[in-house]
């Protein structure tokens, strides 16, 4: 059961001759919600773009389902790439396509299938993601940040991948649209047995859907846990991290 | 990895289906005796994602309002499965793809584009008009650091491609030229048809299209990709006139450099025909350059010093509209940059025919 899906072993990288991770490890099972927080610059977009094999780290290994992200071949690494999805923080859909295509894209490219059946299956896919069929036919440049958000996320589960790595999915939704994001990421993830790994900020995220939370401070893993462990670790930045958010929730619970 | 199977059983009524059910084992739907059918038996799925749940669906002949079919001896994931893909089936048909217009229909859309963007461009020279009568009154809101840097970018840069082309045609005109007045004997002529030609004509025609196609295109992506990144709305929000930051500086600089360049283009093709000349017909640098005292007149090179600044005017404004007029996706700045060049061309060859039946009606 508790297969590892992702497996990062004691990587560093440094950036414009700045370190960014000093020896890093981490590791995610299969199933498992996983968030990752850390304050700005402490490096979450960089781990991300590591483990999907955009960016080489200095030292270290990254596994992916057992698979070495950093010696596969190109063909090795496109087989691998077919089992995740990624959910870019703008949303990185190609203007020159509608919508449908969009999301069609990946089917086009790695099935057999008709166009049409493509097509289709964008369709529902842009159904799960809490899209209108009206806006299939939109230019990604005629839609605004949240829904461009949920075609990305369409987008990114395309292929039925059994990993889906998340650039923070909430920002930019009105707090409706987020809660709403974040039930859908579970669901998805409980009914496809998907594994989720994402990076956020949002408070409610933590709180809500996720299943353990792993925190980046200074180049390592700080800590890894729920949310009621991590606050129990004494560290300044996660203390005001909780702190800052406290109140804000219960406003909103109050109202 | 086994294949997704489905066929119809008769005597239960229902749809067998087995095997993996996922994107890349589909091919295409099986096609049923029986439409749509009310049971399906998947006791022998042993995969099933979203896209096998909803090809299994569209199998059992499945339309997006009929009830869900009774679903038998499905692993509970699967089940899960299916009824989360029953409940987001689409809700439209797909409509059909455009269809292919006629030849006629192109022509009346590129006609309807001409004008459109003829109007365009009074409308953007009467907005820069506006904005100029404004700055002449307030020197001190001149760009003088974006026109500078627009100087050396539009000057400087152009120098070696300006000098090398130019060279090329001298070179290449003189000796076609030579080829023929070498029959008849009137090797001297070849020096006044070489100034006339490259002074008149080639240099500053050449060298606008050099132009057009290096700095106008560079414009035009930039000031798009500007547009794409919402600078352009974040310079209008701090008070700051796109026009007055970015496209007057533009259309100075290059106002002010084309005719150098195209003076420095008519020496380089003076020197590539006179090397020419010496080398073909014999005539000694001396005699090139004592001929061309004797017949070179200055309006011959007034002329072509004249059409420049008009083309650079041409050429700033096309490139700067296009670039302003860019649509907030990456698509639109390749498609305006295309556009700017082919109208700049356009432009350019028009306004050169004007001008040469203008200045033979004028007796110049």
């Amino acid at each position: 059961m508790a297969e590892i899906v992702i497996d990062v072993r004691d990587v560093s990288i440094s950036l414009g001759g700045h370190s960014v991770h000093q020896d890093l490890n981490l590791s995610v099972t299969r199933g498992e919600v996983i968030a990752l927080i850390g304050g700005s610059g402490t490096g979450k977009s960089v781990l991300l773009r590591e483990i999907i094999g955009l960016l080489k780290p200095d030292a270290g290994h990254i596994d992916l389902f057992g698979q070495s992200v950093l010696d596969s071949t190109p063909e090795q690494m496109n087989a691998l790439r077919r089992r995740f999805g990624v959910l870019f923080q703008d949303g990185a859909l190609f203007s020159s396509l509608n919508v449908e295509d969009n999301v069609a894209t990946p089917l086009f490219e790695h099935t057999r299938l008709a166009h049409g059946t493509c097509r289709q299956l964008a369709r529902l896919k842009l159904d799960m993601a809490g899209l209108l069929p009206d806006d299939a036919k939109k230019r990604p440049s005629e839609l605004s940040g949240g829904m461009r958000k949920r075609v990305a996320l369409a987008r990114a589960l395309a292929l039925d991948p059994e990993l889906l790595f998340l650039d923070e999915p909430t920002s930019g939704l009105d707090p409706i649209s987020a809660r709403a994001f974040d039930t859908l990421i579970r669901l998805l993830a409980d009914s496809l047995g998907l594994t989720v790994f994402l990076v956020t900020h949002d408070l409610d995220t933590l709180f809500s859907i996720i299943d353990r939370v792993i925190v980046l401070s200074e180049g390592r893993v700080l800590g890894s846990g729920t949310v009621a462990e991590l606050k129990n670790i004494d560290d300044p930045w996660l203390r005001d991290y909780f702190a800052a958010r406290a109140p804000e929730r219960e406003n909103a619970h109050g109202n | 990895m086994t294949e997704a199977r489905a066929y119809y059983d008769e005597a239960q009524g229902a749809l067998i289906v087995s095997g993996d059910w996922h994107a890349e084992t589909l091919v295409e739907l099986p096609v049923l005796p029986v439409s749509p059918v009310h049971i399906i038996d998947g006791a022998g799925v042993t995969q099933l994602d979203t896209n096998g749940a909803w090809m299994l669906l569209a199998a059992a002949g499945r339309e997006v309002s009929d009830p869900l079919p009774e679903l038998r001896a499905f692993q509970p994931q699967h089940q899960a499965i299916l009824e989360l893909v029953a409940r987001h089936s689409a809700t439209t048909a797909m409509e059909p793809g455009p269809s292919h217009e006629g030849v006629l229909a192109l022509a009346g859309r590129g006609s309807l584009a001409m004008g459109k963007h003829g109007l365009g461009l009074m409308n953007f020279i009467g907005h820069l008009s506006v904005e100029l009568i404004y700055l002449v009154s307030r020197p001190s809101q001149w760009r003088w650091r974006e026109f500078g840097a627009q100087l050396s970018a539009v000057f400087v840069g152009a120098i070696p491609i300006v000098v090398g082309m130019l060279f090329l045609l001298g070179v290449v005109f003189a000796y076609l030229l030579g080829s023929q007045a070498q029959q008849y004997g009137a090797n001297i002529f070849v020096v006044d048809g070489l100034l006339l030609a490259i002074l008149r004509e080639i240099s500053p025609v050449i060298v606008a299209v050099l132009v057009a196609g290096r700095t106008g295109a560079a414009i035009t992506a930039q000031i798009g990709t500007m547009k794409v990144t919402e600078e352009i709305d974040a310079m209008t929000t701090l008070g700051l006139s796109p026009i007055a930051v970015l496209v007057i500086p533009r259309v100075l600089a290059l106002l002010l450099t084309l005719p150098l360049l195209v003076f420095i283009g008519d020496i380089a093709g003076i020197v590539g025909g006179m090397l020419v000349t010496h080398e073909q017909l014999d005539i000694s640098y001396y005699v090139f350059v004592d001929r061309m005292a004797d017949v070179l007149r200055l309006k011959t090179l007034l002329v072509g010093l004249f059409k420049a600044p008009i083309f650079a005017v041409f050429i700033a404004l096309i490139a700067c509209r296009m670039g302003l007029s860019v649509a907030r996706d990456a698509r639109s700045v390749g498609e305006h940059t295309t556009s700017t060049v082919v109208q700049c061309l356009v432009a350019i060859i028009i306004l050169n025919a004007i001008f040469t039946v203008m200045f033979v009606k004028l007796e110049i």
